[in-house]
């Protein structure tokens, strides 16, 4: 018996999914983007913001950095303690940066935008060509916030074209941790390394006393780019100089050839294959590059005492980069809601709140009254290692454009260091790879924005 | 007034058998086709009310987003901004003359033989042996397909954690007979047979739940026709079982295939397409370049492509996999 069934069809059926796709292409044609030239940047023309009355309720997206949800629904009770009239509504929008970034692209040009959106520094020059968030400036004279206050390159993180795009908020940079127990009895003096030429002196001792692997690197996007930073910048390198990549330079290949010979020539180093500040607590390796955003959760993490120091310099000097996110306000929202938004971020970013993050968290004072206050004093005198990440932010500066600038950049540099590290393949051949997809990407997705 | 008799007269009559002068009767030609009569508009406010909600979903969740997907296909579209630029087949083109493409679609590759193979073959073992009259019968079957409706981030979180090379239950095992772990999430070609065998362990029961469904409608008595002609179990199985189990296997060719390639959860928990973009499939590689980069048109046109795929692909099976498939 052969019931096969066939696979026919007539000329009403070919007629009704016309019919349909028809209907469905008219729907389709029904949304999307305007065709024409990249929109660029919202409008920074001056705005008159007397006699606009605040919107009663705006939404915050949020991911609850350094699992701050109690932190900041705390703030935001004390705002509205102050100001009845206004509510304010925190989301839970993802649980990282990019899961933000994500949805807050996907929302654009909807009714689902957010007031107030967190705007890290790998995504806010995105949201900012995309024309997805407002110029800060005019608003914060309104307001009268007191910019001059935030620590300086934190602040300046979030300008192009003259204006600032968004506040810092839960800023950090990394810091060097090492592993107190191991040092002793390494009989190493109770301090970070200053160079990377001495860590590579107290390395095997390291090693053979402390019986670890003395130097913990992490890989992953928008982690690997970011502590590369210190040994590109230390050997007089840079990603890019603005929009120009600059991975080719002597200097950039010497940092990457230091990198890979600490993994496969003097074997001081390992590349961890989940988690550096997990392996690092475990006891498995001396000491790592970390977030000062991690403090608090090493410390409380870890069975050993932890120390911190500044990241070791290279033949150039010292180098940290800036991280983290800042906030910002949606463009496409009514001045009403702009307004309440601004209000509310005067707020959440005042020098007592500041501290009051900061000293819950782990991140960086973005204030430099908070920073020197009473409340960081109180917390700099129980946790020493959170003083060394403030003294520290003095040394840091902002990133090169050819990293958080660039669509997909710090993905393509991630993929370079990680054949440098993972595959040993020549430095040279991993940057020219990245240099052609990042400058391909400026190309088709910054420059027409511009 | 009629009998009984009459009346059943009547109606014989009535229709009564062919008879030669009547079947030798022609019947008139028929001038026209009579129009169908019109379904009452009862019936069509019935089939709206069923089908219509249906039918809407479809279009606004399937076949818009499908439309839309191709259209965006074709402009330089950084996602989150209100305009774009058109490129046309730009993006395909791209996407072709990119040089990570021969990997990713590699990785794709792999990723689909692996799974949807391994799948099959494994699942039927399972089912083979759950169909036999075993102690714990009930038990095992539920631990092999409990996997199969957990959430896939869930799994992949925890599987993260069995393959640590530092601290995971492999490492604790192959320490114990002295090898050392793979290099599960620095080594490309180890990170990609972990979100295998991860894929396979979550999914694999379905394939042996269809599959135990089918064996248990076998015929016994063509088995026992087939023993007592003398066929060993094995040729039995080869010759009656697998034959009969043909359109099982062609309706599991096709969705473990499209579930397959579609696969984006376990990745996405385990390797975020890492190391090295060692477990980027294409739907991978949609969601990055979509989401990540902002590449929305770029990212449609991979998309299109792999709709293109899946659906040549399924073509295919229906056309020259189903004529072998014995009903």
């Amino acid at each position: 018996m052969n019931t096969t069934p066939t696979f026919t069809i007539n000329r009403r059926q070919i007629l009704k999914l016309a019919a349909m796709f028809g209907a469905t292409a008219t729907l389709a044609a029904c949304s999307g983007p305007s065709l024409g030239a990249g929109a660029g940047a919202a409008d920074v023309a001056v705005m008159d913001w007397t006699g606009i009355t605040p919107a009663k309720e705006i939404t915050w997206w949020s991911n609850h950095p350094g699992t701050s949800k109690l932190i900041e629904e705390e703030i935001i009770k004390r705002f509205q303690a102050e100001n009845p009239e206004i509510v304010v509504n925190l989301v839970t929008a993802g649980a990282n940066y990019d899961e933000i970034a994500q949805k807050f692209q996907a929302t654009s040009g909807t009714n689902s935008v957010p007031d107030l959106v967190l705007a890290s520094d790998v995504w806010w020059f995105r949201y900012m060509i995309n024309g997805q968030i407002l110029p800060i400036d005019d608003l914060a004279k309104h307001l009268e916030i007191d910019t001059a206050d935030f620590n300086k390159t934190l602040y300046d993180d979030y300008t192009f074209t003259g204006n600032h795009w968004a506040i810092p908020y839960a800023r950090s940079t990394p810091l060097f941790y090492y592993n107190k127990a191991v040092w002793a009895k390494a009989g190493l003096p109770d301090r970070a390394p200053k160079t990377w030429a001495e860590f590579d002196e107290w390395a095997p001792k390291i090693a053979a006393e402390g019986g670890v692997t003395p130097l913990g690197l992490g890989k992953g996007a928008s982690w690997a780019a970011w502590w590369f930073c210190n040994m590109l910048w230390g050997r007089g390198g840079a990603y890019s100089d603005e929009w120009t990549m600059t991975l080719d330079t002597p200097e950039a290949i010497a940092a990457a050839d230091y990198l890979q010979a600490l993994i496969y020539d003097k074997k001081i180093a390992t590349v961890a294959a989940v988690d550096q500040v997990a392996d690092f607590g475990a006891g498995l390796t001396g000491c790592i590059m970390g977030s000062t955003g991690s403090l608090t959760g090493i410390l409380k993490a870890a069975t050993f005492e932890v120390g911190t120091g500044f990241l070791p310099e290279g033949p150039e000097g010292q180098a940290c980069p800036t991280g983290g996110t800042g906030i910002a306000i949606a463009a496409d929202r009514t001045p009403e809601q702009q307004l309440a938004a601004g209000m509310f971020l005067k707020f959440l970013t005042n020098s007592e709140n500041t501290a009051y993050f900061s000293s819950n968290t782990g991140y960086m004072p973005v204030r430099t009254s908070a920073r020197d206050g009473e409340t960081m004093t109180k917390v700099y005198a129980e946790f020493p290692q959170f003083r060394t990440a403030v003294d520290q932010l003095e040394t840091t500066r902002s990133q090169d454009w050819g990293r958080v600038f660039v669509p997909n950049a710090d993905k393509e540099l991630t993929t370079a260091l990680e054949k440098i590290m993972l595959q040993q393949t020549d430095p040279a051949e991993a940057f020219a790879v990245a240099t052609t997809a990042i400058a391909t990407s400026f190309d088709e997705n910054v420059s027409p924005y511009l | 007034m009629p009998t009984i008799e009459d009346l059943h007269r009547d109606t014989t009559s009535a229709v009564a058998a062919p008879t030669p002068t009547n079947v030798a009767t022609p019947a008139p030609p028929r001038a026209f086709t009579p129009r169908k009569k019109k379904k009452p508009w009862k019936s069509w406010l019935l089939f709206l009310l069923f089908a219509g909600p249906n039918v809407a979903l479809l279009i606004v969740f399937t076949y818009k987003p499908l439309l839309q997907s191709l259209y965006y296909s074709t402009l330089q579209w950084n996602l989150g901004s209100a305009s774009a630029i058109p490129v046309g087949l730009g993006n395909y083109v791209a996407w072709f003359n990119d040089p990570g493409t021969v990997r990713v679609v590699t990785v794709t590759l792999i990723f689909t033989v692996a799974t949807v193979g391994g799948g099959m073959v494994i699942g039927l073992l399972f089912a083979v042996l759950l169909n036999r009259k075993l102690h714990g019968r009930g038990a095992a079957r539920t631990v092999i397909v409990a996997p199969y409706v957990l959430s896939g981030v869930a799994v992949g979180l925890l599987w993260l954690f069995v393959f640590d090379p530092n601290f995971g239950i492999t490492a604790a095992l192959l320490d114990a007979i002295g090898v050392a772990s793979p290099p599960w999430y620095n080594d490309p070609h180890w990170a990609l047979v972990m979100v295998i065998i991860v894929y396979l362990w979550k999914n694999v029961g379905y394939v042996a739940l269809i599959y135990l469904a089918a064996l248990q409608s076998v015929p016994r008595d063509l088995l026992e026709a087939a023993s007592l002609d003398g066929a060993r179990p094995m040729r039995a199985f080869r010759n009656i079982v697998l034959p009969l189990l043909g359109p099982t296997t062609f309706f599991l060719s096709i969705t473990t295939l499209l579930s397959s390639l579609q696969s984006f959860d376990i990745i996405q928990a385990m390797t975020k397409g890492g190391p090295l973009e060692g477990t980027t499939t294409m739907m991978y590689q949609i969601y990055q370049e979509g989401f990540q980069a902002g590449r929305a048109g770029y990212s449609s046109a991979v998309a299109t492509i792999l709709f293109a795929v899946l659906l040549v692909v399924t073509l295919i099976q229906m056309k020259y996999v189903e004529k072998r498939v014995h009903y």
